[in-house]
């Protein structure tokens, strides 16, 4: 144990006499620290975005509810767009749904710049409207990527450990004085293993020192101090596994060149050619998805249905929603028009969940293509992982997606069934909405 | 210095482990071409099925009124340039589908991004990834040595004292290496060009050529420079090293987020709201109470001297949508406008930081001459709206000028006037046309090209070689 302090010790003096590592590290805990601060300034963004939004839904809401005041005081006329019908009254909730950053996303953007977090709903909406889409961005800035403390531990942190480890045991191979080691009757592989350690041991404390002070500045929760924690494991694990990597490079090396050339080969395949040939691989075997099943539905579809009779329209809304058959207007003798025309959507929506699964599978298929390489590509794997952690990822978009139909489901039932049952919304009904759309 | 040249040639190749190498190199590179073809083609099929099922639809489309046909829409799917396999540049981040309808511009969605897991930070294996990170460290890797070693054995001095200059040496030596990267640049054209059948692309190549070839210069003279300065190996590879990290990672993501902060894009939500407030401020085309139609309508009346809308030859509500298009598209015009200004401002700005990085401005090249870059975006989606524009306009005339008059919503068109709507063709800008956007990456290139030189000119002789 004294022995493996000592050869620690004298790797702090060796390193403190090398101004390039010292150089580089240093650069490197400036990168984590901007890293993370990109993280932060995307989350306080999507944070002050959604209080924005809120803002302006508080507003909506708030003249709504004046209109249904002046309307119900006889102050003013019914507008064109009646709001005591629950079509109109349910339009003009101003229904939103959000995707909440986590406060993780200070250590991983991941995805979440190819995705919008916010969106309107009404009862019309798909999960694929445009205003899904990611936020207006240079799109070369978003080719080229952003900084985050993901990219930059994944993808630099084996740069600043060649920095670190390239000599060790390659100068004293260089100088030709290697065998000297053994006269300290330790063993080689022992004493690269413990300068090994030391640099293990630095590494981690830093980044767990850059990354605690954002845990405690934004006051992380237990739940999220416990994917903090899942976070510190992958940290640990992927650093151990590129000191295996390079700790075997130099055992069987033949010198610091010889060391630095294999450790920046190993790095170049497992951080650029691998995942590029998967990207590759995977685009090739699933291309692009140009969605034709839900441009059909949004047009071709959705055109078909509206060319139906009301009485076509009517059957089929009672097959698909049984609790309209109990209905004041499923009673009638007399099927209303205007009552079947605020149903449609009702109809479309079914078609466009069928076309959502359909695309969720394919999605999938493609996903799973991708991790079938994890083995190969662990880069990837824990880029994805870190991701969903921080909820940035495919899947954490993919529940908002799911979240967002929960939402477009409930304002159609409700239109249904309070329109199906003749309801006149008052200011009172209309409160009701609002709260049980929140 | 052709001798220089010859000799680093057959240095290199009585080195087994690097023609060995090599060759596998080599039918990696031809294989990476040929996949990035093969990837471009399957998407371009792709995109030419669905386009034709697209437009197979409008041209059966049952007898409809224009303005349904207007919400009817039709769609544009952003084609894949043919050298797309060899840069994808932005194609992956945008989307790929517009839906082109009346009364609203829509934004491009659908991007493949978005449709899966995140996997490579640094692109798909195409001939760029190689071109512009592979290419580049085996230059670094043949040049940080060179001079060193000679300098190690006494060769440097036995070539000065036969004569040799250490900058001929240098030169020389850049110039060997220069070679190599030149020759896995042609075998990557000359597979692509296989793959072609227009004029266009092969400027666009010659384009791309001169650029990489430009690059590679500047990192094989930089290369065999610094293994001229420093005496040995390790601290020439480091400094080499660092410099490319620097180039190829750290400085285009850092002043890409940089450009972002200094011109700022507005949120959706506020471009939204804003365009969404001006438009409210014009005609709307569905609401028959609007005081804007009143004032319209009484243009009409009195032009054709007629007392109601009934009695006019025409029908006005087509006229009321296409006054409700035009505003719209002035309203476009402006908001789309000023963010493209401020797109284009960020390029600048970005294009800016190869006097620093000449990485930075050759990726703007090559994406750019590969057709796959943000101007060439923007030129689609450009293209995309003045075809919107056409398509409603003439789904209004014909609402309009037809035959019907104001108020027969149920007056339609058949098939045989659906199919008389031009289709949405893209060709993809010329290169010369768009040459201008380029020219700031072009200058930086060859101000990085002339500084190497310099260098390498105006080194210290006697001091390098001792």
């Amino acid at each position: 144990m004294i022995k493996f302090l000592k050869i620690m010790l004298s790797e702090f003096d060796h390193f403190k006499r090398s101004p390039f590592k010292i150089f580089s590290l240093l650069f490197y805990t400036m990168a984590i620290i901007y890293g993370c601060q990109n993280g932060y300034t995307l989350y306080k963004k999507h944070n002050l975005e959604i209080n924005n939004i809120k803002t302006k839904i508080s507003d909506s809401q708030s003249k709504m509810i004046k209109t249904f005041d002046d309307i119900e005081s006889g102050s003013i006329k019914k507008p064109r767009r009646d709001p005591t019908t629950p079509y109109w009254a349910l339009r003009n909730t101003s229904t939103y749904s959000f995707k909440y950053p986590s406060k993780l996303m200070v250590f991983s953007i991941g995805q979440a710049e190819q995705y919008g977090y916010y969106k309107y709903i009404t009862n019309w909406s798909t999960v694929f409207d445009e205003d899904l889409a990611h936020e207006i961005a240079n799109p070369e800035r978003l080719a080229i990527g952003t900084i985050d403390f993901n990219f930059i531990f994944l993808y630099l942190t084996p740069i600043l450990l060649i920095i670190l480890l390239f000599n060790i045991g390659g100068l004293e191979k260089d100088l030709k004085f290697e065998n000297l080691i053994l006269l300290n009757d330790i063993s080689k592989n022992w004493w690269i293993f413990t300068r090994f350690s030391f640099y293990y041991v630095l590494n981690s404390i830093l980044i767990i020192c850059c990354l605690l002070f954002y845990v405690f500045h934004l006051e992380f929760d237990q739940a999220n101090f416990n994917y903090f924690l899942n976070l510190f494991f992958i940290i640990c694990i992927y650093l151990l596994c590129w000191f295996a990597i390079f700790y075997t490079i130099n055992i069987f090396g033949n010198g610091s060149l010889d060391q630095s050339i294999k450790m920046v080969s190993i790095w170049l395949i497992f951080c650029i050619v691998i995942p590029g040939s998967i990207h590759q691989a995977s685009s090739i075997k699933y291309p692009t998805n140009y969605m034709l099943d839900y441009l059909n539905v949004s047009r071709e579809k959705s055109n078909e249905i509206f060319s139906l009779s009301s009485d076509s329209l009517n059957k089929k809304l009672m097959n698909s929603y049984k609790f309209l058959k109990s209905s004041k207007h499923a009673k009638d003798s007399i099927v209303s028009k205007s009552i079947i025309n605020r149903s449609v959507s009702a109809i479309i929506n079914d078609l466009n969940k069928n076309v959502n699964y359909q695309i969720e599978s394919k999605n999938e298929k493609k996903n799973k293509f991708i991790n079938s390489f994890n083995i190969f590509n662990p880069v990837t794997f824990c880029q994805n992982k870190i991701n969903k952690i921080a909820e940035t990822d495919y899947y954490s978009y993919q529940k908002y997606r799911f979240q967002i139909q929960t939402k477009i489901d409930d304002q159609i039932n409700m239109i249904l069934l309070d329109t199906w049952n003749k309801i006149k919304i008052n200011k009172k009904k209309y409160l009701q909405y609002i709260d049980e759309l929140k | 210095m052709i001798d220089i040249i010859i000799n680093e040639w057959t240095k290199f190749l009585r080195n087994p482990v690097f023609v060995y190498l090599n060759v596998f190199f080599m039918f990696s590179l031809i294989f990476v071409v040929y996949l990035g073809i093969l990837q471009n083609n399957s998407q371009e099929t792709n995109r030419k099925i669905v386009e034709d099922e697209v437009r197979e639809q409008w041209d059966n489309l049952e007898p409809m009124n224009p303005h349904s046909a207007a919400h009817y829409g039709s769609y544009a799917f952003k084609p894949m340039n043919l050298l797309n396999g060899l840069d994808g540049g932005v194609n992956d981040i945008t989307g790929n589908v517009i839906k082109l309808e009346g009364h609203v511009q829509n934004e491009i969605l659908f991007s493949e991004a978005s449709q899966s897991l995140s996997i490579s930070k640094f692109g798909k294996l195409k001939s760029s990834l190689l071109l512009q990170i592979i290419i580049p460290l085996i230059i670094i890797f043949l040049g940080y040595s060179s001079i060193i070693n000679d300098k190690k054995t006494g060769v440097l001095k036995l070539l000065v004292v036969e004569g040799l200059t250490l900058r001929k040496i240098i030169f020389g030596k850049s110039l060997s290496i220069w070679l190599y990267g030149l020759l896995l640049l042609f075998l990557t054209i000359i597979i692509q060009i296989l793959s072609m059948s227009n004029f266009e692309s092969l400027n666009r190549l010659i384009l791309l050529i001169i650029s990489y070839s430009l690059y590679y210069y500047i990192l094989a003279g930089l290369a065999v420079y610094f293994s001229s300065i420093f005496k040995n190996n390790t601290t020439s590879l480091s400094i080499v090293m660092c410099l490319w990290i620097v180039w190829t990672i750290f400085i285009p993501k850092l002043w890409g987020n940089t450009v972002e902060k200094v011109y700022p894009l507005p949120s959706r939500q506020v471009f939204k709201d804003s365009m969404k407030e001006e438009r409210s401020k014009g005609i709307d085309g569905h609401n028959p109470f609007d005081k804007r139609r009143d004032i319209l309508k009484e243009k009409f009346l009195n032009q054709y001297n007629v007392d109601s809308l009934s009695q006019l030859p025409l029908n006005f509500d087509g006229i009321v949508m296409q006054a409700d298009e035009e505003y719209g598209n002035q309203i476009w015009d402006k908001y789309f406008g000023k963010n493209y200004y401020i797109l284009e401002k960020q390029k600048k700005l970005f294009q800016i930081s190869g006097i620093v990085n000449p990485f930075s401005s050759l990726q703007s090249l090559s994406m750019g001459f590969a057709g796959t870059d943000m101007m060439h975006h923007l030129d689609f989606l450009k293209s995309a709206e003045d075809y919107r524009r056409y398509f409603i306009k003439e789904l209004n005339d014909q609402h309009a000028f037809g035959g019907s008059k104001t108020g027969d919503w149920k007056w339609t068109v058949d098939s045989l006037y659906f199919r008389s709507v031009k289709k949405y063709d893209y060709k993809s800008a010329k290169i010369f046309d768009k040459i201008n956007y380029y020219s700031l990456d072009v200058i930086c290139l060859l101000l990085w090209f002339v500084a190497v030189n310099s260098l390498i000119f105006f080194i210290n002789r006697k001091k390098n070689i001792l």
